[in-house]
């Protein structure tokens, strides 16, 4: 039976997510005989514009050329997974949406007008429907595994939605929040890194997203009764997932609190 | 080694603190890996230890709910703190378990089970409520029609050296549950730790042939009560916490299935499933598989899960419990009454964990005591136990007037310097001038070293009051009496209704959110006056708003000359926009203008337990000793001035109370 | 973003026209495209020109606190986030003065030996040996030679493995703050990582061997070199910036000797010196401007080979300059790892200063620098970042006008494999540059 054809595709992004899949190093050639890689321009020369089995998808959308190829892309998949904060929520650069684009262009580049890009950079499922998401910045290699896995051998895959705070608990790392007053959003976040964060001694940024039953106005409060400024913490959520839903209005209240000295037309 | 005639057979022995060394010899000798308690990213965890350097020497902690900190405890002593986030549960129990490996070739399938890992441990510094959990979890994993291999093999193979507490944390319940601090069975070995070394008794033949081998001899009389008095103050230290009322609670429990306050703690709870990661006698897990690439071979394996989590009772069909309030209903129920009727024990044993390392600071303690209060104890009979007398509370001493300004016709605010205790937003005093009586005053500002109290002149004693100048002498106790409760305030919206004198004691908790205003969101007062020439404060009304508090008023009448709102004071949010959410309101007025108001404020959302009144009443003592004050069961001296409408209950807005 | 699939072939206008496309260069870090124009039989324009989607990080990191920078900054690329968090940490703590623990300066070059390994031996294995041995990808190259590939993997593994004992994870890692880490690692988990590093020393030194024996290009290209130098060590975190051509200055006031332009059809930054000089950063210019810092393992495997000359001329041979660095990070990450003594203090105490915060470090592909204004609230208030890969723009177009008569007259194939072989020798970062690789080719008469 002819193997799985997989596809590997990037829009707005730094190419961590892709680059897990090569940091598999002990499976990446395993793989790579139970699928057949088709398109993956970081790790191959040969190309292909689909079908695909499957196609990850890595990145934001934007420019407006990338908002047409996803739709093409999408028609090319059989099963589309979206891989990475970028993907599935916008990623950093997705902050632009509380800026103003065209005087952001104009600050980095003297010549704006030779810049074609978005107002916006959106999460993929913005345009197209996605069969299912890995979260993270970046993504786990554990989970991007028994995705892989579990797609191969037709099981679903484990990736549960349960709070930072279960890996971390697991794990025996002790509280930064109520060992150190520290701002963590773990209680808020989807687990999948395995609780890294605290495990260094600092609270979660949630860069795997919010997590099911997320209660954000709760986590705010008890950070604040602890002592933290209530602008420190709403800017916490300002991060790489600060478009999803439940983050957002925290992460907008966040960042006009931090509002940028220098004015929006600084230029080179 | 010791001789025979020194061997403590008959009674407790002692082990000097530098011989501690050699339990852990001998320990490793006997090829155990020895967990105890050490100092790690700043608490004390239990990890696998090389010797006694590694015990957490002269530490303590201070945990409270939702904060932990580590301070400096009695130097030398090892065992000055309590428990940490870890349990030993960790070890009988660990987070992640094999359970059989799946083999796939081809057609054959075969299925081979684990074999427990059974690397004989020694645990050392366990607890008496730890000693319970081990006991409660021995029921649950042991006692049921099947038995869970793993933590058969890991428990019996366990050596238990236990400790006697000698100090608590405020967030320890052991004796409401019944658990300790006593150490009764289970451990092989018990020490209770004094300045240079532990008494030390053996619990069981393993631990009596292991006391053998070490260098213990027989401990004096003196050692013997140190160490009984040492239990005897940790037993007094957790008495003084607040606890858990266990007798009848199963029933009383489940009879409040429906209690509001459900939906209360659930706003507050995060669902992050700390309390029952901590917990050592929780016991929910899932089961994992890790296959290889092709399937050839499949990892099941047993890992630590939580009811707060969103899958935990998901099935295809949905979800039983999706809802916070159901998963923490759930855990709530079958830690303190279900599972008494599944094991025969409750499921807590009053560690407290679940109160420290809850981010929310969501205290068990309370959150029973406001769902399934328990009946006061009826003590009868003609032989009453004996009262130990709480401390005296000095009367009426003198405080100098040092400004005076009035406020309105018959409303004078008094500057008094002040010494002592600072009050709280809330508080009050009883004040009268010599040889008058003494009334409750409400104090409307409170700094260090002066304090602004707010009069009516309604009798001849308050009247006496205002008439008073700079330099006079008035009779001061206080502060007394219970105030606006802020650490409920922080992060929420707040709305501060006044009506009339009813924004005096309202003035010192809008001062106070003034004060740290960004800690709170918006907040907004509605001031109803009987006429302009009755408001309160005018000259303050402009920094509040610039303050970033919104200010609104109205007065009841008015002639020509006022531009501003006519009505009583509910009208203005009566009709208002929604009402913001998740809001704390604090109210004072005219009874009648209170029942109002909390009317409305109920129909616009806001539940009772975070409706905050204060209340006037009849006081001659304002310590709880005169008996006038008396609304229900509550002393509004005491017991308040301030309360949540939930506490009152039906005692709030009822005729002839 | 997928342009069209490499095409030959005439286009519009005369016979004599023949252009190459590469419609998206890969094995290459992000997206490129690039235009070759050919007047009379000479190339008169090589127009390299990203279009990888620009991200905005100068921007997005304005009104943010410098520990949320460095999270923010490693994002900028998979592959280098230890540079970008290097480079800026580096930075805020020369104008906030702060002093830390000697011990977290060693810990940064080993967490600066980690990224250069995992750099490295991706470039080395997977993106670029395949192009000496005509294979399309690793995977085909496994089919050919498994133990090399094994060997590469290991290496990358190894180097991933360091990143993520010290900072978590290798992608994007979370330990380190102004002022050091925010946990140090302990010794025990040290210890661990020695059976790997011992390995991975003796594979980088086969990578050596390998390299230097593959069949190689000629090509001369003598570009002005730029580096950092440091009187002990080889470059990383700390050191003067050199040049080929007399330049030393401090790392901070890399402005002072270089600029960046626009230039209209691609999304990313040309660096250029201020009198509009191309130049080269990187291994070559490492090896070249510090090989004698090199650790002496792998300034003894250099030597073997005996190609330091030629890493200074042919870019082709940029390959083996970076297994020598291999064998560098590897044997000094060997040492640190066997002497460590955690810090007496991981994370040291700061107070946050306005001002001008301005640093250079050398990232796996090369130079890069950071500067940042800090306001008195001790927030970011402007940023400039500038990445190796914008600064090599103009000598890899230098290096395709060389290169250009060289494949005119060969098979379509060859030529782009030529070329692209050519542009991979420079390890392009293109995230990082902001800046998708397309390669067209206009022959005009």
């Amino acid at each position: 039976m002819a193997r799985p054809r997989l596809g590997v595709v990037k829009f707005a992004s730094c190419d961590g997510c892709q680059l897990t899949l090569l940091d598999l190093e002990d499976q990446l050639l395993g793989i790579a005989e139970q699928v057949e890689i088709v398109e993956f321009a970081e790790a191959t020369s040969a190309r292909s514009a689909g079908p695909y089995e499957l196609l990850l998808v890595e990145g934001s959308v934007s420019t407006p050329e990338q908002a047409e190829a996803i739709v093409d892309l999408r028609r090319q998949a059989a099963k589309l997974v979206t891989i990475g904060a970028c993907a599935t929520t916008g990623g950093i650069q997705a902050l632009r949406v509380f800026a103003d684009h065209d005087a952001w262009r104009a600050s980095i580049y003297p010549h704006p007008e030779w810049i074609e890009s978005l107002a916006t950079a959106t999460p993929i499922a913005d345009h197209v429907p996605v069969d299912a998401e890995l979260r993270g910045c970046p993504i786990d290699p554990g989970q991007l595994l028994e995705f892989l896995t579990a797609t191969l051998l037709g099981r679903r895959p484990r990736l549960p939605d349960e709070a930072v705070c279960l890996a971390c608990k697991r794990a025996g790392s002790v509280c930064v929040v109520v060992a150190h007053g520290e701002p963590c959003l773990g209680p808020v976040t989807r687990t999948g890194c395995g609780a890294i964060c605290p495990a260094f001694g600092r609270g979660c940024y949630a860069c795997f997203g919010p997590r099911e039953t997320a209660n954000v106005p709760g986590l705010r409060r008890s950070l604040v009764v602890l002592g933290n400024a209530p602008a420190d913490v709403d800017e916490r959520f300002a991060g790489f997932t600060a478009l999803a839903p439940p983050f957002a209005r925290a992460a907008a209240a966040g960042l006009a609190a931090a509002a940028a000295t220098g004015g929006d037309d600084a230029r080179r | 080694m010791i001789s025979a005639t020194e061997a403590p057979a008959h009674g407790p022995g002692f082990l000097a603190r530098k011989d501690l060394g050699a339990l852990f010899a001998l320990v490793r000798d006997d090829g155990r890996r020895l967990i105890g308690p050490t100092v790690r990213d700043g608490a004390v965890m239990l990890d696998e230890l090389d010797g006694p350097d590694a015990l957490p020497e002269g530490i303590r902690e201070s945990q409270t709910p939702g904060r932990y900190r580590l301070e400096a405890g009695r130097p030398g002593r090892l065992f000055d703190h309590t428990v940490g986030p870890s349990s030993w549960k960790r070890w009988t129990f660990p987070p992640t378990v094999p359970v059989g490996t799946t083999r796939r070739d081809g057609a054959v399938v075969a299925f081979e089970p684990a074999t427990p890992d059974a690397a004989p441990l020694a645990f050392l510094g366990v607890r008496a409520c730890e000693l319970a959990a081990l006991a409660v979890q021995d029921r649950v994993l042991l006692g049921g029609p099947v038995a869970d291999p793993d933590y058969a093999a890991r428990r019996r193979s366990a050596l238990v050296i236990a400790i006697q507490c000698t100090t608590a944390a405020s967030t320890c319940f052991c004796t409401s549950m019944g658990t300790g601090p006593e150490v009764s069975d289970g451990a092989d070995v018990v020490l209770t730790e004094l300045d240079d070394g532990f008494v030390v008794t053996a619990g069981s033949r393993r631990g009596r042939e292991l006391l053998e081998r070490l260098p213990v001899r027989l401990a004096t009389a003196e050692e013997r009560d140190a160490a009984a008095g040492g239990v005897a103050a940790a037993r007094a230290a957790v008495a003084a916490n607040a606890g858990v009322a266990a007798p009848g609670l199963p029933s009383r429990l489940m009879a409040a299935l429906d209690s509001p306050r459900w939906a209360d703690v659930a706003e507050r709870c995060l669902t992050c499933a700390n309390c029952t990661l901590v917990c050592p006698t929780c016991f929910c897990t899932s089961v994992t598989q890790r296959s290889d690439l092709a399937g050839a071979e499949t990892l099941s394996e047993r890992t630590w899960d939580s009811c707060f989590t969103g899958s935990f009772a998901a099935v295809a069909g949905g979800n039983f419990r999706s809802r916070p309030q159901d998963r923490y209903r759930q855990w709530l129920t079958h830690k303190f009454a279900t599972w008494v009727d599944q094991f025969g024990t409750f499921g807590c044993i009053g560690c407290g964990r679940c109160v420290t390392w809850c981010p929310a600071g969501i205290d068990v303690r309370e959150e029973l005591a406001a769902i399934a209060p328990p009946p006061r104890a009826v003590v009868t009979g003609m032989h009453l136990p004996a009262v130990t007398p709480a401390p005296d509370e000095a009367w009426l001493r003198p405080a100098r007037v040092v400004a005076t300004h009035r406020e309105t016709a018959n409303v004078t605010t008094l500057t008094l310097a002040w010494e002592g205790q600072v009050p709280g937003a809330g508080q009050f005093v009883m004040a009268g001038p010599p040889g008058f009586s003494a009334a409750p005053i409400s104090v409307s500002r409170a700094r260090r070293g002066a304090i602004e109290m707010t009069v009516r002149a309604a009798g001849p004693a308050t009247a006496a009051l205002t008439a008073l100048g700079h330099g006079a002498t008035v009779g001061v106790r206080g502060p007394l009496g219970r105030g606006w409760p802020l650490e409920r305030m922080l992060d929420r919206n707040v709305i501060v209704v006044a009506g009339g004198i009813g924004l005096a004691p309202l003035r010192s908790l809008i001062e106070a959110i003034a004060a740290e205003r960004e800690r709170f969101r918006d907040v907004t007062v509605y001031l109803g006056a009987r006429t302009p020439r009755d408001r309160l404060f005018v000259g303050e009304l402009g920094a509040w708003s610039a303050a970033g508090i919104a200010v609104t008023e109205t007065v009841d009448r008015a002639g020509a000359d006022w531009l501003g709102r006519v009505g009583v004071v509910t009208h203005l949010f009566d009709h208002a926009e929604r009402l913001p959410e998740g809001a704390v309101a604090a109210v004072c007025g005219p009874e009648r203008m209170m029942e109002a108001t909390v009317e409305v404020l109920r129909a616009r959302g806001i539940p009772d337990e975070r409706i905050f009144v204060t209340l006037e009443r009849h006081m001659e003592c304002g310590v709880g000793l005169c008996g006038h004050c008396q609304l229900g069961r509550f002393f509004v001296c005491r017991d308040g001035p301030v309360f949540s409408i939930a506490e009152l209950g039906d005692a709030f807005g009822r005729e002839g109370l | 973003m997928h342009g069209g699939e490499g095409r030959g072939a005439a286009g519009a206008g005369a016979t004599t026209e023949r252009r190459f496309d590469v419609g998206q260069l890969t094995r290459v870090e992000g997206e490129g495209s690039l235009r070759l124009r050919v007047r009379g039989g000479v190339v008169v324009e090589a127009r390299l020109a990203i279009f990888e989607a620009p991200r905005y990080f100068e921007r997005l990191v304005v009104g943010r606190r410098p520990d949320d920078v460095l999270d923010i900054v490693a994002r900028i690329c998979g592959i280098c986030p230890v540079a970008y968090q290097m480079s800026a940490v580096h930075a805020f703590e020369a104008l906030y003065r702060v002093d830390v623990d000697p011990a977290v300066r060693t810990l940064r070059r080993l967490l600066y030996c980690g990224e250069w390994i995992e750099s490295h031996a991706l470039h080395v294995y997977l993106l670029h040996a395949p192009d000496f041995l005509g294979f399309e990808s690793v995977v085909a190259l496994a089919q050919a030679d498994r133990g090399a590939v094994e060997r590469g993997l290991a290496l990358k593994k190894t180097g991933n493995a360091i990143v993520a004992l010290l900072g978590g994870r290798p992608i994007h890692p979370v330990s380190v703050r102004v002022g050091g880490f925010s946990r140090a690692p302990r010794p025990r988990e040290m210890a661990a990582l020695r059976p790997a590093l011992e390995a991975a020393v003796e594979q980088a030194l086969e990578t050596v061997r390998w390299v230097a024996g593959l069949p190689t290009p000629d090509l001369r290209q003598v570009a002005r070199l730029v580096a950092l130098r440091h009187p002990d060590d080889y470059p990383m975190n700390e050191g003067r910036i050199v040049s080929s051509d007399g330049l030393d200055l401090p790392a901070t006031d890399w402005e002072a000797a270089f600029r960046e332009e626009q230039v209209e059809g691609t999304n990313a930054l040309h660096a250029r010196t201020l009198d509009g000089g191309a130049y080269l950063v990187g291994p070559a210019a490492r090896v070249t401007l510090a090989g004698d810092r090199l650790h002496p393992l792998a300034a003894e495997a250099l030597a073997a080979t005996g190609l330091a000359g030629e890493i200074r001329v042919n870019p082709y041979r940029s390959i083996v300059a970076r297994a020598v660095e291999l064998v560098h990070a590897a044997a000094e990450a060997r040492d640190i790892v066997a002497g460590y003594r955690a810090p007496e203090t991981a994370l040291a105490t700061w107070r946050a200063r306005p001002g001008t915060a301005a640093w250079a470090t050398e990232a796996p592909r090369g130079l890069l620098f950071h500067r940042y204004e800090i306001d008195e609230r001790g927030r970011v208030a402007e940023a400039r970042i500038v990445p190796p890969t914008s600064q090599n723009q103009a000598a890899i177009e230098e290096a395709l006008v060389t290169v250009a008569p060289g494949v005119l007259d060969v098979p379509e194939e060859t030529a782009r494999t030529r070329i692209e072989q050519l542009v991979r020798s420079y390890d392009p970062c293109i995230s990082c540059a902001t800046h998708f690789l397309d390669l067209t080719v206009e022959r005009e008469p």
